[in-house]
């Protein structure tokens, strides 16, 4: 039981491979699409882990799916203008980092509740969207350059998946290897507490909540890359399902705090189920319904453990 | 003493697991009488209560009211034998007044479809006329003092006739008038003939207050009779275990390595605090002084003001602070514990918060004769350190292991390769096992949560994670609070040592005892005010509870106030 409970997360992606390996060896099961899994995984997982920054501080960024689709129509829109294509990128990502700054802002220094505070401020961003797209999908003028930074393969391996794995390196680094990460736990754990030991939460917060739109205007521009358009909504799927990666996550490792291996475990577990029941040619809101039910199951498989404590 | 009894608990057993938290306990109780149950923290007062209020079903043993044994399988059974409970943590509904809180969980009285406000409120009033007439029934409970919230708590339990009353550390967190005021209510309610059972880790309290009293230890009762006939002394010696032993008798091994210091068990770590309980005790007497360095304070002299001293203050505040334009200024010397007293409401954690610079205030702060940084950590930077009231809201992330929170506070001095912010994990795990050993730190481990600690060490890692760099000032509230009898004479020791090395100490207490222990100066607020400076001769427990009431006598004010 004990097992169960702390790596039972592991165990049921573990499972829901062998279960989709022995249901379909020659399609599931090959290497090809083992691969494709983590291409497939890579964008949800890269907003997943900026999620997660902030759900280490205990907070939550609702705006990840509205800036995901600001960065896709805000860089379609440069490249429509004829800039290039380093330009844009850095704009783009500074001013995700300027709204992720904003939402801190809010949060840290006027204490508003993160869940409001992002919700109003991701409806802004969503409105800013449509004000420059029209409401229209963009798709004139991206530059052949820049899809191949989301398509394609580099050494064998998906470009998108060398986005992942750079990406989790990083911030692995940042959230468990350095004075920051641990910062951003101890002001999850008690920010009275930090405080008074003098750590500096109002900025620490601010810049968690400017890494996490970072990353989700990376995952917007990647997403404008692969498919060579903008969309005004493009980002919508992407907020439930970080978080769903971050909850699971956050059950497969011992104590429950949000972590960067547990993230990865986590959108592992929706790519992974969702490309496998495609295969198996389930209808897609079976999948929905599946997916729901292993993130209720790994909380409460967790739950029963603590109880029994 | 049995035979008199309307309650009685036999031979209660209760294991969690491999631990024993009730270890054939017995307790018995004459109706309207004040009883005392007393123990070292974990000693298994808690279980016991919650054993009686049917928490906790015990494995074995018999509970019998008037002679007949009785099951108590959950609160509900409880409150139907008269049995009630105030917690150390009080249950109210901040934003409801005390006629709402009085009546949750009951069947509210109805006019017609609707909720009889003014029945209700009669009926609150009714009860809180016996006991507490002064408790303001219309105000929310965020907004009444601890004190009051007890009363309110208090009135809630008494809405239906009781038989027993149980109090678990109730004056733990009230000034000195306030826990007068509720030894006035446990007096009242002992003569309506419902007995209190009083948890207390303060021992003056206990003499004064209670009939008869009960001893656990390790989850046994290990001595019981009537209070007249016995101690602090003898209490303090069965609480720990010692009777009929000298204590340097009782002096535990060092350790030869820190790691063997939390191997230990809880219980054995018990036992490893009996050394310095003994002295830490006998230094509970007003006329013993720690050794430190000499009086140098005049009676209302001002800071900066005592020319010709040999060491210049390493803190020296004039701050705006307190109704109206009145000013909060002091300085404090190398080695140093200043004690500040006031009653609850007076000031003193908000002032040491603006001393900390946690809060915003206005006026001059000046460590070593410079003005320090910013905030928190521009006093850290300059040699500050805090420990805050409130161990569980302020000072422990228990989501975080114990190395950790003990190393929050000055992790750049933990790196790996300094110009890289990145810690290194045996760092810490040095600096948490050498601090450890220090403080004689009884964890399972150190990757575990500060929850799995108990009180006494949960507010040893407060002091901990100052320890790893040199501590010119320290500002303590509450030091002790909530803390067994053997972890407080350690904490004690701790800050004389912390002051012996050269830092002044200004520490906040609301327990008396302590505040004269500790002292070398006392200065008292009172609403805000600074009153009085207390020192040799003029200290006494008389001068600081009349000062703390207001009642200063003129010539004890500081001329700053006298002018005003």
């Amino acid at each position: 039981m004990i097992l169960l409970r702390r790596y039972g997360t592991l165990l049921a992606l573990a499972l829901i491979v062998l279960v989709f390996t022995i249901a379909s060896p020659n399609a599931f099961g090959s290497m090809s699409n083992l691969v494709n899994i983590t291409q497939q995984m890579a964008l949800l997982a890269i907003v997943a882990i900026g999620a997660t920054l902030v759900m280490v501080l205990g907070e939550f960024d609702l705006s990840v799916s509205a800036v995901v689709s600001w960065a896709g129509i805000a860089a379609a829109a440069l490249f429509a203008a004829g800039i290039a294509v380093p330009v844009v990128m850095i704009v783009v990502l500074a001013s995700a980092v300027a709204m992720g700054a904003i939402s801190g802002f809010l949060v840290a220094r006027y204490k508003v509740p993160s869940f409001i505070a992002t919700l109003a401020f991701g409806t802004v961003i969503g409105g800013l969207t449509f004000w420059v797209s029209n409401g229209a999908t963009m798709f004139s003028g991206i530059p052949a350059g820049f899809r191949d930074l989301g398509r394609g393969t580099l050494a064998g391996v998906p470009v998108p998946t060398l986005w992942l794995i750079g990406v989790a390196v990083i911030f692995w680094l940042l959230l468990d290897q350095t004075e920051f990460g641990r910062r951003l736990y101890a002001i999850g754990g008690n920010r009275e507490a930090a405080r008074l030991v003098g750590l500096p939460v109002r900025r620490d917060m601010v810049v968690a909540f400017a890494l996490c739109a970072a990353l989700a205007g990376l995952a917007g521009l990647l997403l404008t890359a692969r498919l060579g358009s903008a969309h005004p909504t493009g980002g919508g799927g992407y907020l439930l399902q970080a978080y769903a990666a971050v909850f699971l996550g956050m059950t497969a490792f011992r104590e429950g705090e949000p972590s960067i291996p547990g993230t990865l475990v986590g959108a592992a577990i929706i790519a992974v189920v969702s490309n496998g029941l495609t295969i198996l040619g389930v209808p897609s809101f079976l999948q929905d319904l599946l997916t729901g039910a292993i993130i209720l199951a790994a909380v409460l498989v967790r739950n029963f453990g603590r109880d029994s404590d | 003493m049995t035979s008199d009894s309307f309650l009685a608990l036999g031979g209660l057993v209760k294991h969690f697991g491999a631990t024993k938290a009730l270890d054939y306990a017995d307790l018995a109780l004459r109706a309207g009488s004040v009883h005392a149950l007393v123990g070292e923290n974990g000693a298994g007062k808690s279980t016991l209560i919650k054993t009686l209020s049917g928490l906790y079903q015990p494995d074995a043993g018999t509970i019998r009211l008037d002679g007949t044994e009785v099951t108590i399988d959950g609160p509900r059974a409880a409150e139907a034998l008269g049995f009630r409970f105030i917690h150390q943590e009080l249950n109210l509904v901040p934003h409801f007044d005390a006629v709402g809180n009085a009546w949750i969980g009951r069947r509210h009285p109805r006019r017609g479809p609707f909720i009889d406000r003014r029945a209700m409120r009669a009926k609150v009033a009714d009860v809180a006329a016996r006991i507490a007439p002064d408790l303001p029934l219309d105000k929310p409970a965020a907004r009444l003092t601890p004190g009051q919230r007890q009363m309110a708590e208090i009135v809630r339990a008494l809405m239906d006739p009781a038989r027993l009353v149980v109090m678990d550390e109730p004056t733990s967190s009230l000034s000195e008038g306030e826990a007068e005021r509720l030894h006035a209510i446990v007096r009242q309610l002992s003569a309506e003939g419902c007995a209190v059972l009083f948890i207390s880790h303060r021992l003056d309290e206990v003499l004064d207050l209670c009939d008869s009293y009960t001893v656990l230890r390790n989850g046994r009762t290990v001595g019981a009779g009537r209070v007249a006939d016995t101690s602090r002394a003898g209490l303090v010696a069965m609480m720990s275990g010692t009777a009929g032993v000298s204590p340097s008798a009782l002096r535990p091994p060092q350790p030869q390595h820190p790691e063997e210091a939390f191997a230990e068990s809880r219980l054995e770590g018990r036992t490893v605090d009996v050394q310095q309980k003994l002295p830490g005790t006998d230094a509970l007497r007003p006329s013993r002084r720690p050794s430190g360095p000499p009086q140098d304070v005049a009676v209302g002299a001002l800071p900066g003001q005592s020319k010709g001293r040999a060491e210049k203050p390493v803190l020296a505040t004039d701050l705006a602070f307190g109704p109206g334009d009145s000013r909060f200024a002091f300085s404090a010397r190398p080695g140093e514990i200043v004690g500040l007293y006031g009653l609850v409401g007076s000031g003193r954690s908000s002032l040491l918060k603006t001393i900390w610079g946690a809060t915003p205030g206005r006026g001059l702060i000046a460590i070593n004769g410079q003005v320090p940084g910013h905030g928190p950590a521009g006093r850290i930077a300059a040699g500050c350190a805090y420990v805050p009231e409130d161990r569980r809201r302020e000072g422990l992330a228990n989501a975080l292991s114990i190395e950790s929170n003990l190393s929050l506070a000055h992790l750049p001095d933990f790196r790996a390769f300094s110009p890289l912010p990145m810690p290194s994990r045996s760092k810490i795990r040095n600096f948490a096992r050498a601090t450890g050993a220090r403080l004689r730190l009884v964890a399972g481990g150190l990757d575990h949560s500060p929850a799995t600690l108990s009180g006494g060490n949960q507010q040893k890692l407060l002091f901990g994670r100052w320890l790893g760099r040199p501590i010119r000032i320290l500002l303590v509230d509450e030091p002790t609070r909530g803390v067994d009898v053997g972890a407080k004479a350690e904490i004690h020791g701790e800050m004389r040592r912390i002051a012996a090395d050269g830092a002044a100490i200004l520490m906040a207490t609301s327990d008396i005892e302590e505040l004269l222990a500790l002292s070398t100066r006392v200065l008292v607020l009172h609403a805000g005010r600074l009153v009085a400076e207390l020192d040799g001769p003029s200290l006494t427990r008389a001068a600081v509870v009349a000062a703390a009431f207001g009642h200063a006598p003129d010539e004890q004010m500081p001329p700053s106030e006298r002018s005003a």
